[in-house]
C-alpha cells in the first residue's frame, strides 16, 4: 500500500505544487487529502484525481500561489477551451488549467481555490489525469 | 620354415592347445603346416587343423581385441556439480522478482483526514467530487458574490 502511495503521489511528479502535495508547504497531518485512481473515476472520463486542503497563513499562501503561477506556464492555452483563472490583487482566487499532455490523449489539469477567511486562507489544491475535455469536467462538476 | 626343428614345433603345438601361444606363434605354425610337405604323421591331423583355420576369419590380434575392449568399456562419467546451476536458477529468480516492477493497484480510494490514512473509497470519492465541485462552481457568479461577502 505504502509503494502505491508513493507512485501515485508522484504522478504531478514535474510540478512545483508537487511540494504542496508531498506536504513541504503545509504539514500533511494539517490537510484533508484523498487520493483515487481506476474503476472509480471512470464515469468521470478520469484516470487519477488527487485532492488537498488545508488553510494556510500568508506567507504559506503566497508561496502555493507562486508554486501554481509558475505551473501555469505547462499551460495549453489560455483559451477558455483550456483553462479559467480569475485572481484578485495579484493572488489566484481559482484556477482550472489544462496542462500539455505527458502521454497522448491523457489530459492533465491543476486546479487552485483561495478563500479567504478571518484568520486565514483555505487552500484546495487539485491535480486528474484522464481524457476528460475542460467542457467534460465543467458539465460534470460545476453546480447549477 | 626347415630352421623350425620338431621338437620346437611340439613345443609350439603344445603351447597352442594349452591357449599359452602367442601370435607370433600361431603365425609360425600356421606358416610351418601350409608349406610342409612330408610331416610325421601324428601330425597331419594338425596341418588339417590349421587349413581349416587359416579359411576362417582372421583371429583379431589381442591388441585390436584389446583396442575394442576400450571402445567398449562405458566411458568414465563426468561428474557435473549441481550447485552451480541451482544457484544461477535462485539468482535469476530473485533477480526476476526484485527487477519486476510491482504491478500499479487498477483501482485506488484512500483519504487522508488530519494525517490518518483512511482506506475509505466513498470518503475519498466524496472529498474529491466535493473539491471539484467547489472549484468548478467558482465561475458561477452569485457563488462568487456571496463569497466575497464573507470574505473579510
Amino acid at each position: 500500500m505504502l509503494f502505491g502511495i508513493i507512485l501515485y503521489a508522484t504522478a504531478q511528479e514535474g510540478l512545483q505544487i508537487n511540494e504542496a502535495f508531498e506536504g513541504k508547504v503545509i504539514d500533511k497531518q494539517c490537510m484533508q487529502e484523498s487520493l483515487v485512481k481506476g474503476e472509480n473515476l471512470k464515469p468521470y472520463k478520469l484516470e487519477m484525481l488527487h485532492t488537498i486542503k488545508f488553510a494556510a497563513g500568508s506567507k504559506d499562501r503566497a508561496k502555493l500561489n507562486a508554486l501554481f503561477t509558475k505551473d501555469m506556464e505547462e499551460r495549453i492555452s489560455d483559451d477558455d477551451s483550456n483553462m479559467e483563472y480569475e485572481s484578485r490583487d495579484g493572488y489566484i482566487y481559482y484556477a482550472i488549467v489544462q496542462l500539455t499532455d505527458n502521454k497522448k490523449g491523457r489530459h492533465r489539469y491543476i486546479c487552485y481555490q483561495c478563500k479567504e477567511n478571518s484568520s486565514h486562507y483555505d487552500i484546495t489544491l487539485v491535480y486528474m489525469e484522464g481524457t476528460a475535455s475542460l467542457a467534460d469536467l465543467r458539465k460534470t462538476f460545476k453546480k447549477k | 620354415m626347415n630352421m623350425v626343428t620338431q621338437e620346437y614345433l611340439r613345443e609350439l603345438l603344445r603351447r597352442y592347445m594349452e591357449g599359452e601361444g602367442t601370435q607370433e606363434e600361431l603365425k609360425l605354425l600356421k606358416g610351418y603346416f601350409n608349406s610342409a610337405s612330408d610331416l610325421p604323421v601324428d601330425l597331419v591331423p594338425y596341418a588339417q587343423m590349421f587349413a581349416i583355420i587359416d579359411e576362417e576369419t582372421t583371429v583379431p590380434s589381442v591388441e585390436a581385441l584389446n583396442r575394442f575392449s576400450e571402445k567398449q568399456a562405458p566411458a568414465p562419467r563426468r561428474h557435473i556439480p549441481l550447485w552451480p546451476l541451482l544457484a544461477a536458477a535462485c539468482i535469476a529468480a530473485f533477480a526476476f522478482i526484485i527487477l519486476t516492477p510491482p504491478k500499479q493497484k487498477d483501482d485506488m480510494a484512500i483519504a487522508y483526514v488530519d494525517g490518518k490514512m483512511l482506506n475509505d473509497k466513498a470518503l475519498a470519492m466524496q472529498m474529491g467530487q466535493e473539491a471539484l465541485q467547489e472549484i468548478f462552481s467558482n465561475g458561477n457568479e452569485e457563488q462568487q458574490l456571496t463569497d466575497l461577502f464573507n470574505a473579510k
